[in-house]
């Protein structure tokens, strides 16, 4: 090539550069006057006041892991704008970096491990705190949060069932951030429509339930909508969708809607093993029959779902091409977005189904019900919230800056805004007469009344559910987690028949145990039950 | 070889367009994802203009990210400084295992052993380099990675270079030789200039290896030393995978190889003869 | 041939940077190999029992399966469209430096990129590789389906590394002089007879290195089927080195990965050494 075609190449590149220097769009989001008003004055004591003045971190240097989203991404977006608020607050400063999401958990770890310590505190999954905190690496922060100098939130605002993901043993571990929890979404403009009531008595003789209060309902409801185009925009329409790839957090489809065919009023806490042997459950009739379910489910949507994560399946419900989608909080505030969603003002929401007759594995018995054994769950995904590490240079500094965002102003302004990525479960966020907060809240950050109501009503029926499916904290969480949707991807795919996937996965969690060690596996797994 | 009739001449272009657009139809794919606006993404447009309005906001915040121009410069700085290195000694090394024999050890052994370092998947080594690496302070550094790169890549080198280097006539070398040439005026007189095309086009191959290496850029590096390929890795967040960013980086990241692969392309199909074809 | 200490110099700075830099892990890894390593509890002596763990995993059997399946599969087809584009580019046609330039372009696609690009290419309602099947009126589960997505991940990388055989091949062709076709002409008019006769011994020696480079290289693909379909669905296209990263990395058990890891290294090098030898005894 000649040394004018060279030229020219690196003068298109470096144009291309400097075209971009030039013309970059401002990348962050920032608060608005009146929002970082009330946020900087929430959870505010006098003798913090007193104590700000004092720029009581200048020079200091948090570091915080997140999962990588970018500056206006989902869950890293708002670090950047508290980081920034809280800097001016408190003079110090707080360096967010990013990892992806895939590799989040394992980079926390070797730090941990190898005791580098460059982490001050990483925003957590749910299912890390069994590991992190059994293996002490995260300092409690019941001292903390008496000390009237740190920013106030109040324990109360928080459900029980979330409660439990933050404490170990009574005590509090980490500073609350994320609610995650899986509700039902379903279209409500056609169910509601009469001509489809009346199609739907005709094929199966009762009422369509708006919304469907068993997995059998649904699975009725599903199937009359599944495989044709109902909305007319010419494409053939599903009737469920769902992201069941490995690795695309299929498995806590599996996870939520299996609970209520094993934990009832008469076994309300064993889900993953049995306490006394740590001998694991999940072959249990109950959860073969879950899994069945999930299955005959998966058929009632499209085939290509086997294979989708949450962006693809998300986008066949916001597309308006599906009539239900079991899921967290994102999909409630993303139909929001009129760029994206065609949905808007049709949601409705409510806590996931529940069955007729549940499985106790105390007793080897299946129990009755005359009313839908209805059980609300709290995934052991999400709940994205920071312990802080045991090998922070700088304690008080970090927990400073995690309750800067756990107070009620600020929780509430994450929790409503759907970019986020941050959900609703405090107190303050649901509306009345759930909660204390006014539906103007909502819809002054853009969701549609109607849709608000449904989406805070249902969380709030989850969150406060008395009966929940405990999530899995105890020390190899994430390699039991993992293992589970292997072989539920498998089932599901139909290589293999539910019951020998499950007990698959039985083998497999024996591995595990025994190679974590049986003895000290059932003492954490009877503390964290507490 | 002969002439072609004219019909045989058309055959040859009409095969030709249809393999080209097999094979370019996903760089022309990522293109047109990396100007569709977010929500496109899934709904099987295929034509810019005709069937959706594109949008160059996607590249304004690509090239406007700290980060991309960043990841861009280590990729470059790292590659091209594995590359030279890799080179140099790679072939130093490949020259000796041409021109001497070893005692106790026979070629073929050291040549397998080359390889055998090539085989073990580098998984396995996370945790000793992570530990190595932090122990010499090196961690987050293009330095790091630099090593790294260099001790795998090295054995492609080798072996490739040393069977061209068996291309070269002996006697072109005894005669050196007998002249009262030193090995090393050999070396870089004879048998490098003989051999430049093999070395560029290995040198390239080397480039592709290193720029393309995610698993140790992934584990050794936070925030500074970032390379291209983690920060594709990093589009997949846990709400999805951001598809248009996707589509730029990628395309981003061949666009430095291909520039230097350009540049010497005219050496690059000479250059490959490996020694393996005798000619 | 020379002897004396002038050998040693140049063979010096390789050896020494590789021996650094691989003695330290390896002998780690090794030892690493017998022990029981959980996170957070530390090390236990366990002796051989992870290798014979190894074997007793049935994931481990289906992985290897797997992998060869998908790396003999992905060879094959390279290195045959390789040869065959190499002779199609072989001649000398105008515009050939072009579309030789454009063709090698995949060689520096990010793996990791192309997977995801081929969650777009292959997504199972309106992408381009279902819309191209329906004018056969075929409707592919390309992703979601357990042989499927085996051939989806084959299908790319075979997209990725033809033009590595390619450029190879190509040089191949072009360094066989012109005076044996023009014998082999006034012989006979038959293409394939020449292709066989001449074109191809001539090539061999060079086809054997580059399949058992290809090898080498296929059996660690990581990135893609990564990328793609995360091993899935279920354990479909769980290849070794995602077996051996989810041991590692995602349950933190690096003794059994270590395990996992040697036993890989001696069934490959045990082919690569027996092919090694036999493809020197066709060459010399």
């Amino acid at each position: 090539m000649t040394s004018t075609r060279q030229q020219t190449m690196i003068g298109v590149l470096v144009f291309s550069f400097i075209v971009g220097v030039i013309s970059a769009p401002s990348v962050a989001r920032e608060f608005t006057p009146a929002e970082k008003e009330l946020i900087v004055k929430s959870g505010v004591t006098p003798e913090r006041e007193a104590y700000l003045k004092t720029k009581p971190y200048k020079g200091i240097t948090l570091t915080i892991t997140v999962n990588r989203a970018g500056k206006e991404g989902a869950t890293s977006g708002p670090l950047y704008m508290f980081g920034e608020l809280w800097g001016e607050q408190t003079g110090g400063k707080v360096e967010v970096i990013e990892i992806p999401f895939s590799e989040h958990f394992q980079k926390v770890w070797i730090d941990l491990f190898t005791n580098t310590g460059k982490y001050d505190c990483f925003l957590a999954g749910a299912d890390w705190l069994g590991d992190l905190v059994a293996n002490d690496y995260v300092v409690p922060i019941e001292d903390y949060m008496k000390d009237p100098l740190f920013p106030q939130w109040d324990p109360a605002t928080i459900p029980p069932s979330l409660k439990q993901v933050w404490t170990w043993e009574g005590k509090w571990y980490i500073t609350p951030n994320d609610c995650d929890g899986m509700v039902l979404y379903y279209r409500k403009d056609i169910l509601q429509d009469p001509k489809y009531q009346k199609k739907f008595w005709d094929k199966y003789g009762y009422e369509l339930p708006v919304p469907p209060a068993t997995w059998e309902e649904l699975r009725d409801i599903a199937e009359l909508f599944n495989g044709w185009d109902w909305n007319e925009d010419g494409s053939v329409d599903y009737g469920i969708t769902m992201h069941l790839k490995v690795g695309g957090l299929g498995v806590y489809h599996f996870e939520a809607m299996s609970v209520p065919y094993v934990i009832s009023s008469a076994n309300p806490d064993m889900w993953w093993f049995d306490p006394k042997t740590m001998k694991p459950l999940v072959n249990s009739p109950g959860h073969v029959e879950a899994l069945k379910m999930l299955i005959e489910l998966s058929k009632q949507g499209p085939e290509a779902a086997i294979s989708w994560r949450l962006d693809e399946a998300w986008d066949c419900f916001l597309r308006g091409d599906a009539i239900f989608c079991f899921t967290w909080g994102d999909l409630g505030s993303l139909a929001q977005d009129e760029l994206k969603s065609k949905v808007k003002g049709k949601l409705g929401c409510a806590p996931l189904p529940g069955t007729l007759r549940s499985y106790d594995p105390r007793s080897g018995e299946w129990v009755e019900f005359t009313k839908p054994n209805i059980v609300g769950n709290v995934t052991s995904i999400g709940c994205w919230s920071a312990p802080v590490s045991r090998l922070s240079k700088h304690p008080e500094a970090t927990y400073d800056f995690l309750a800067f965002m756990a107070t009620r102003e600020a929780n509430l302004w994450n929790a409503l805004y759907g970019w986020t990525g941050n959900d609703i479960g405090r107190t303050f966020t649901f509306i009345k007469p759930y909660g204390s907060t006014d539906v103007s809240e909502y819809t002054k950050r853009g969701w549609n009344a109607e849709d608000a109501k449904e989406y805070s009503g249902a969380y709030y029926k989850n969150f406060y559910n008395l009966l929940q499916g405990p999530p899995l904290r105890i020390p190899g969480s994430v390699s039991y987690n993992s293992t589970l949707d292997l072989y539920v991807s498998q089932a599901v795919v139909g290589e293999v028949s539910p019951k020998e996937a499950l007990d698959k996965v039985y083998d497999e969690w024996e591995r595990i145990t025994k190679k974590l060690g049986r003895a000290k596996q059932i003492e954490l797994y009877k503390a964290s039950l507490k | 070889m002969r002439r072609l009739t004219f019909l045989q001449q058309i055959k040859w272009y009409v095969i030709t367009s249809l393999i080209m657009v097999i094979f370019c139809f996903p760089i022309y794919w990522a293109s047109v994802n990396s100007v569709k606006p977010p929500l496109e993404i899934f709904a099987g447009s295929w034509f810019p203009f005709l069937q959706f309005k594109p949008t160059i906001h996607n590249w304004m915040v690509e090239l406007g990210t700290e980060e991309v121009r960043k990841a861009l410069f280590n990729s470059t700085l790292i590659s091209t400084v594995s590359t030279i290195i890799v080179l140099s000694i790679g072939s130093l090394a490949a020259y000796g295992l041409f021109r001497f024999k070893f005692v106790g050890v026979k070629r073929q052994d050291i040549v397998v052993w080359f390889l055998s370092l090539r085989v073990m998947p580098p998984v396995v080594f996370i945790v000793p380099f992570f530990i190595m690496m932090k122990t010499f302070g090196l961690l987050d550094t293009p330095c790091a990675l630099i090593l790294i790169n260099v001790t795998f890549t090295l054995p492609f080198a080798v072996i490739i270079l040393w069977e061209t280097f068996r291309e070269i006539p002996v006697a072109v070398v005894e005669a050196a030789y007998i002249d009262g040439a030193s090995e090393w005026q050999i070396f870089h007189k004879i048998a490098v200039p003989l051999s430049s095309s093999a070395m560029i086009a290995v040198g390239i191959i080397c480039l592709a290896f290193v720029w393309n290496e995610f698993l140790f850029a992934l584990t050794l590096t936070y925030k500074e030393a970032i390379v291209m390929p983690v920060l594709i890795g990093g589009t997949e967040h846990t709400r999805g995978i951001e598809f248009w960013f996707v589509a730029t980086r990628t395309l981003l990241a061949m666009t430095v190889p291909i520039v230097i692969a350009l540049s010497v392309q005219r050496y690059l199909v000479r250059g490959l003869t490996l020694g393996a074809v005798k000619g | 041939m020379r002897e004396g200490k002038a050998r040693y110099l140049f063979l010096m700075p390789s050896v020494c940077w590789i021996l650094v830099f691989t003695i330290f892990p390896l002998v780690y890894a090794a030892r690493l190999s017998f022990f029981s390593f959980q996170l957070g509890r530390g090390m236990s002596f366990i002796g051989g029992w992870n290798y014979v763990d190894v074997f007793n995993y049935s994931r481990f059997w289906n992985s290897i399966i797997t992998t060869f399946f998908i790396a003999a599969v992905s060879v094959s087809v390279e290195t045959g469209l390789g040869l065959l584009l190499a002779l199609h580019f072989g001649r000398e046609m105008p515009g050939n430096k072009i579309f030789r330039s454009l063709l090698s372009m995949p060689l520096f696609a990010t793996p990791v990129a192309v997977g995801f690009l081929g969650l777009t290419i292959f997504y199972e309602r309106y992408g381009p590789a279902n819309l191209f099947m329906s004018l056969f009126g075929l409707q592919v589960p390309w992703l979601s389906n357990t042989f499927w997505a085996k051939m989806s991940v084959i299908i790319l990388d075979t997209w990725i590394w033809t033009p590595f055989c390619f450029l190879v091949f190509l040089a191949g062709v072009h360094s066989i002089p012109e005076e044996m076709y023009e014998v082999a002409y006034l012989d006979t008019q038959s293409r394939l007879k020449i292709f066989r006769f001449i074109t191809l011994p001539l090539l061999s020696p060079l086809i054997g290195i580059i399949v058992i480079l290809r090898l080498i290289e296929a059996l660690k693909i990581f990135g893609l089927p990564y990328s793609l379909t995360t091993g899935g669905p279920g354990t479909a296209t769980e290849v070794y080195p995602i077996l051996v990263y989810r041991m590692a990395l995602k349950h933190f058990d690096f003794g059994y990965a270590s395990a996992l890891g040697f036993v890989f290294l001696a069934i490959v090098m045990t082919i690569v050494i027996t092919f090694f030898k036999r493809l020197r005894r066709i060459y010399e």
